[in-house]
């Protein structure tokens, strides 16, 4: 399916991403995808931040979909007891819109560790692009990290590569 | 006369022509704001590839003794000994006597983007990568000195696999990669500890400390930029500075 592609012919660079430790707040990581993506007008898909302990293993990463779900004030979260109904919602944009100044301020001193997407799940770099592209599917993904012998972080795969890959098997009939 | 490469001599050629620069530059023959010849001048001249020519301008220029300007070419821009009256210091001095230092605790060894105005301080653009290394030195078990380095990623990719706790990172530059720190800029004021480096320190919120920053330069290029916080109850430290006359 895949043409006997290996996550190595497919992968990125781990610096195609900027890097970032822990303990920087959700603040500094939005200027940092500032700088990094909307600045230069980069826009790779997903635009995301790897996120590093202190020793430089990875821990996890952080899309603009998580920076923006932690900046989202706690109340506006949807609950399992409170079904907001449709024609509601935009009223609470609003009221997160009135809030932005004071209350999004103060959210975005937490660490990024708090909101990031934990680096659970790898591929090795011999590893078969499908298995990319289940583990990618199945946890809803948006990149996954390579590793080397199950420690060293080596590479980056992105949907894009793996649907490529995938997908050459249909195109090429 | 002109002195020549010899090429019965072991040592590399680019080391051979980089030593009779020099010489030119410190005997005075190559005066201080004169262009050096063009490289397909000195590679005529001295019967030398390219490559050689350009790898040992470049370690001239890493040392301080040349500057390149785009576009105009290389000038001599110090000569070993100075034509005025310099302030000389040693570099040493200024590490905050390392000697004493008994052990050295890895906080942080990774690396980041440059945030806040460390693009600034770095001399890098914002979206590049740098190296962040933070180091607690204490003596007898009590923590005195805490030090974050910023390195441009560039500059030492390798550097993180470097064993850090016996090693300064001045000598690893200069030994492991061959950098030659030339300059140091050293800025010293008081500061009052954060949370964070107050228990780092033992101390409580708010204490007043020294705060040196350092920016390491080999030639015109910015090799670091390190914060050093220092209990100030523990020791001093001395900058002897030497006047040399001509």
């Amino acid at each position: 399916m895949s043409n006997g592609k290996v996550v190595k012919d497919v992968m990125i660079g781990i610096f195609e991403y900027p890097h970032v430790p822990y303990w920087f707040s959700i603040g500094q990581a939005v200027r940092i995808v500032k700088v990094s993506f909307i600045s230069s007008k980069k826009y790779t898909d997903p635009m995301a931040i790897l996120v590093f302990d202190e020793k430089y293993n990875l821990m996890g990463t952080l899309t603009l979909k998580d920076i923006l779900r932690g900046l989202e004030p706690d109340f506006l979260k949807p609950s399992a007891k409170a079904q907001v109904p449709e024609e509601n919602e935009s009223g609470l944009a609003l009221i997160w819109d009135t809030l932005f100044t004071k209350g999004t301020k103060e959210l975005a001193e937490k660490p990024v560790s708090d909101i990031m997407t934990p680096a659970k799940r790898f591929v090795e770099p011999g590893d078969p692009v499908t298995k990319a592209a289940y583990l990618m599917l199945h946890n809803d993904l948006a990149l996954l990290p390579v590793l080397e012998d199950k420690k060293k972080f080596v590479g980056i795969v992105r949907m894009i590569e793996v649907f490529d890959a995938v997908s050459d098997a249909i195109v090429k009939e | 006369m002109i002195e020549l490469i010899d090429r019965e001599n072991h040592q590399k050629l680019y080391l051979q022509l980089h030593s009779i620069i020099k010489k030119k530059i410190e005997g005075g023959e190559w005066p201080i704001g004169t262009q050096i010849p063009t490289e397909e001048d000195l590679c005529k001249m001295f019967s030398v590839s390219r490559a050689t020519v350009r790898t040992a301008v470049l370690e001239l220029v890493r040392e301080g003794y040349l500057k390149r300007q785009q576009g105009k070419g290389t000038f001599i821009y110090k000569s070993a000994v100075s034509d005025g009256i310099s302030m000389m210091t040693s570099l040493r001095e200024l590490l905050f006597e390392e000697d004493l230092i008994f052990s050295t605790d890895i906080l942080a060894r990774t690396v980041m983007m440059p945030v806040d105005d460390l693009d600034i301080r770095l001399e890098i653009p914002p979206d590049k990568h740098i190296i962040y290394i933070k180091k607690l030195h204490s003596i007898d078990n009590e923590p005195i000195l805490l030090q974050e380095s910023y390195i441009p990623y560039h500059i030492c990719p390798l550097l993180l696999e470097d064993d850090m706790r016996h090693a300064s990172l001045f000598d690893l530059f200069e030994k492991n990669y061959g950098i030659k720190i030339t300059r140091v800029r050293n800025h010293i004021e008081i500061t009052y500890l954060n949370l964070n480096e107050s228990r780092l320190l033992n101390l409580t919120e708010g204490t007043a400390v020294i705060l040196l920053t350092q920016h390491f330069y080999s030639g015109d290029t910015l090799i670091m930029y390190t914060r050093l916080i220092k209990r100030p109850d523990r020791f001093q430290f001395l900058i002897e500075l030497e006047r040399k006359l001509l």
